[in-house]
């Protein structure tokens, strides 16, 4: 051991930046100004923000898995639409609030996750993702073929009748704020929390985080768990918009599509990314959606070319040039000059 | 001496952010052995993954009989007459002895490789290698897995055979054994350069040796000649470890 | 007699995806690598092979005689332009690169052939039948399960008895102690990924002759070949093979309980396997 010697120079440890902080104040404004919209929006552009909320989360969810815990899925939609057709029975089956139902949905996907998970993290890398895309097929097949949900007709959520339109705005509108406090705050918690130190130790070298006393199997399922809740409330909350569900459309690949695109072109492993990825994917789906096909063919041309030139997507090449961080994790060791006595 | 087969002129190699050799100068001549000992971490098997072209190097760094060859694919390298017994020995699990050793066989064809080294041959030197031909290498004892990875080397028809610590873990009959076969190797023409833990070992077995530490070479001079004291000082640094 | 038609059919069927298993078992096992656009390749082959029959008036042989040189070519470019690219430790790089590829690979087809479904005419082929003592047996059921066994019983051949096949195994075993005895992994890697895809190059001629194609089953493919090669077991081609035999009778009886339920039984089967046997019915522990 090397003892402290008095010589050595007094360091402070810096965890926040300026930008870091003006971030914080713009994303803590961007949450009021969503819970406030009912207030300024029309029900057409909360729709809209909604659905941007939506693929914010989720790709967010999905960089937390693929980013930091190692664990490519392209299987989310399978809690999404688990989420979804829990929200629509308890609430329209069983006359729940479907408010509180949002919320008791989320049980499904935490609890299907956890066998999931088991079944899955047998198989090697490249193998886990195309497993995870079985299982969301199994959900789909499944929903299909049972008659208490209305098999592959799917359901609908009439008792949303019930509300006025500013009552599902202001629900609509506090639902898109919760979205985004959660997968975006909740990360960057998360992510500067001791787990966070962690899990970044475990991105860099999962052998070497292991052997730090880093229990990494652990930390991989409790992502798995949380990524599978988060998913699943940006499905409940996407469908309960739409008011209606069906197999189809509950357990569409299109979501991981969406959430590849964006985490990879924004830029893997950073909150900074998806933020830059979800608003081209957003800007580019309103200006181009129209020309359907081809429109993707561009997209995945991009994805392609990104997983071969530019790894680190946007965000990496930003960072590589200009060092200010919106949500630092690194902490820093900053030298305050005068000596300690 | 007669002009060096290999040699590394200031070669320097990292891997990433860590520096790992820092300029270091090595040669060998036909049929020679040369031995390269220092403690763990010292970048002996450094040393030999950058001359196979396992790191980046500058080509000038590395030279076979006088021409630039540093940096070249690893493939390429085995093509030009370089061949390794790597540390942990390597071998093709799920392959037959046999098979392992019809890989190095196929590939000495492919690139036109000739040389006096036949399966035939090599099972007169182990014979294990005849006996167990047709068992699976994982189920084989850790010498005769050795035995299998120098023949698998050998069999590449090398001019240059870089061994990394061969008698690693190994029984002392076992490794007497292996290194009965040297004289026969070094008869062929080939140069063979030894990293070894084992001091003694090393400078019974070489004529001449290079001792490194923290990425630099120490100490050379003929096996026989250093001395203990030499060795020690150059082995574990400190404020006198230039000699 | 029921059942035992069902278990006919589901072997017939596995000789389909035995076609699609081999490829994939291939590729993973060498590089470790998985590609998400193998489904779409065989949609696309199916439906160039399609547009050759229309436009030349080929026959299925012919076909196949067109598609197999053009999907070894295939492979070979996939191989060169973005997987060498993305072979390595880390398995994110190659899933993304090639799973973008299937997106624009599906919506490429969705714009080139549009969302119809297209079948390959067979001449004739696709309706002839045997009958063995009260079962009826499609010929081109048939003629697909003799393919299968034939790719399957050469592809293990040219592993254990070749050259090239040792050096596929080695570097499939240790990639750089390969390159330390002079093969050359990237030529390694070509070769099999030519093979994988010119595989498929048969599957897409049989795939389409069977049944329909349209730009978007390409993700159901996938998924079987993915199911067969992990029930089978990873690491050999007959492992693969029997995958595909269990899939296919799995899906075979399940349909005949329910017709919504053929494809789940498969799934069902694929999950039993991977929480009882994760190392596949044939891989080793």
């Amino acid at each position: 051991m090397v003892a402290i010697s008095p010589d050595l120079p007094a360091v402070e440890v810096r965890r926040q930046t300026a930008s870091g902080r003006m971030a914080l104040l713009a994303l803590a404004l961007a949450v009021v100004a969503l819970a406030a919209m009912p207030f300024w929006a029309k029900t057409g552009t909360i729709r809209m923000v909604l659905e941007l909320c939506c693929y914010l989360a989720v790709a967010q969810m999905w960089n937390m898995l693929a980013g930091y815990a190692g664990l490519v899925s392209v299987g989310q939609q399978a809690f999404m639409g688990a989420a979804g057709y829990a929200l629509f029975v308890l609430a329209q089956t069983f006359g729940v609030n479907p408010f509180l139902a949002i919320f008791l949905s989320l049980l499904v996907p935490a609890v299907l996750a956890v066998p999931c998970y088991l079944l899955l993290h047998r198989l090697d890398g490249p193998y886990f993702a195309i497993g995870t895309w079985v299982v969301a097929e199994v959900f789909r097949l499944v929903a299909s073929n049972l008659s208490w949900v209305n098999a592959g007709a799917g359901m609908s959520l009439s008792v949303m009748k019930d509300y006025t339109g500013f009552q599902r705005n202001v629900a609509m509108s506090l639902l898109c704020a919760l979205m985004v406090l959660v997968s975006i705050g909740g990360s960057y918690w998360f992510l500067r929390s001791r787990y966070g130190l962690a899990l970044i130790a475990m991105r860099d070298n999962p052998v070497a985080a292991a052997s730090q006393g880093v229990n990494v199997r652990r930390l991989r399922f409790m992502i798995y768990v949380a990524a599978a809740v988060g998913c699943g409330l940006v499905g409940a909350v996407y469908f309960m918009a739409q008011l209606r569900i069906n197999p189809q459309a509950a357990f569409d690949p299109m979501w991981s599509n969406v959430a590849i695109f964006i985490v990879m072109v924004g830029g893997i492993a950073s909150i900074e990314g998806v933020l830059i990825g979800t608003l081209i994917y957003f800007v580019a789906d309103r200006w181009f959606g129209e020309y359907g096909a081809s429109y993707f063919v561009v997209l995945g041309v991009m994805t392609v070319l990104v997983a071969l030139y530019a790894r680190g997507g946007i965000w990496g090449m930003i960072s590589a040039r200009w060092d200010a961080p919106w949500f630092p994790i690194r902490r820093h060791l900053i030298l305050t000059g005068d000596k300690t006595p | 001496m007669t002009d060096p087969v290999l040699s590394t002129h200031a070669l320097v190699a990292r891997y990433g952010d860590f520096q790992a050799l820092y300029g270091v100068d090595f040669q060998i001549a036909e049929a020679e052995a040369v031995a390269l000992i220092g403690a763990n971490g010292a970048g002996k098997s450094t040393f030999l993954r950058a001359i196979m072209g396992l790191l980046p190097v500058a080509p000038d760094m590395v030279r076979l009989a006088g021409q630039p060859i540093g940096g070249t694919p690893t493939d390429r390298m085995v093509q030009k007459g370089i061949a390794i017994v790597p540390e942990g020995r390597r071998l093709f699990t799920g392959m037959s002895v046999e098979d392992n050793l019809r890989v190095a066989v196929d590939q000495a064809e492919r690139l036109g490789r000739k040389g006096g080294w036949s399966l035939a041959r090599l099972q007169q030197l182990f014979p294990i290698l005849r006996d167990k031909a047709r068992t699976p290498v994982q189920s084989l004892s850790g010498g005769q897995q050795q035995m299998v990875s120098i023949g698998r080397a050998l069999l590449c028809q090398p001019r240059v055979l870089l061994c990394d610590e061969i008698s690693l873990g190994l029984a002392p009959k076992v490794i007497r054994e292996i290194y009965a076969a040297l004289p026969e190797i070094r008869a062929q023409g080939t140069s063979v350069v030894l990293v070894e833990q084992d001091v003694g070992l090393a400078q019974s077995a070489s004529d001449r040796l290079y001792c490194m530490l923290e990425g630099r070479v120490t100490l050379t001079g003929a096996s026989g000649a250093v001395t203990r004291e030499d060795i020690g000082r150059a082995y574990f640094g400190g404020s006198h470890a230039m000699v | 007699m029921q059942w035992f038609d069902a278990l006919v059919q589901g072997v017939l069927l596995g000789g389909m995806y035995a076609q699609y298993a081999l490829g994939m078992a291939l590729m993973f096992g060498v590089m470790k690598i998985v590609n998400v656009s193998h489904g779409d390749l065989v949609i696309l082959l199916s439906l160039i092979g399609i547009s050759l029959a229309s436009k030349l008036g080929l026959g299925p042989f012919a076909v196949m005689a067109a598609l197999v040189p053009l999907a070894v070519g295939l492979g070979w470019l996939l191989q060169k332009a973005v997987l060498n690219r993305v072979v390595g430790e880390d398995p994110l790089p190659s899933l993304i690169a090639t799973f973008g590829l299937s997106l624009a690979l599906q919506n490429l087809m969705l714009q080139i052939w549009s969302a119809n479904s297209r079948s390959l005419p067979g001449g004739g082929l696709e309706s002839r039948s045997l009958a063995f003592g009260g079962i009826h047996i499609g010929l081109l059921p048939v003629i697909v399960l003799v393919f299968a066994v034939a790719l399957t019983w050469g592809l293990d051949l040219l592993l254990r008895r070749t050259r090239f096949g040792r050096a596929l195994r080695a570097a499939a075993s240790d990639v750089e102690a390969a390159a330390m005895t002079g093969i050359n992994p990237r030529a390694v890697y070509a070769s099999a990924t030519a093979i994988a895809v010119g595989i498929l190059g048969f599957a897409a001629v049989f795939q389409s002759l069977r049944s329909t194609v349209a730009p978007s089953d390409g993700g159901a493919q996938l998924i079987y070949a993915f199911e067969a090669v992990i029930i089978g077991g990873m690491g050999s081609v007959w492992g693969a093979f029997i995958g595909s035999m269990v899939l296919g009778v799995t899906q075979a009886i399940g349909f005949r309980i329910d017709p919504g339920f053929g494809v789940l039984a498969g799934h069902l089967v694929f999950l039993l396997v991977l929480a009882t046997r994760p190392q596949g019915l044939f891989g080793r522990a």
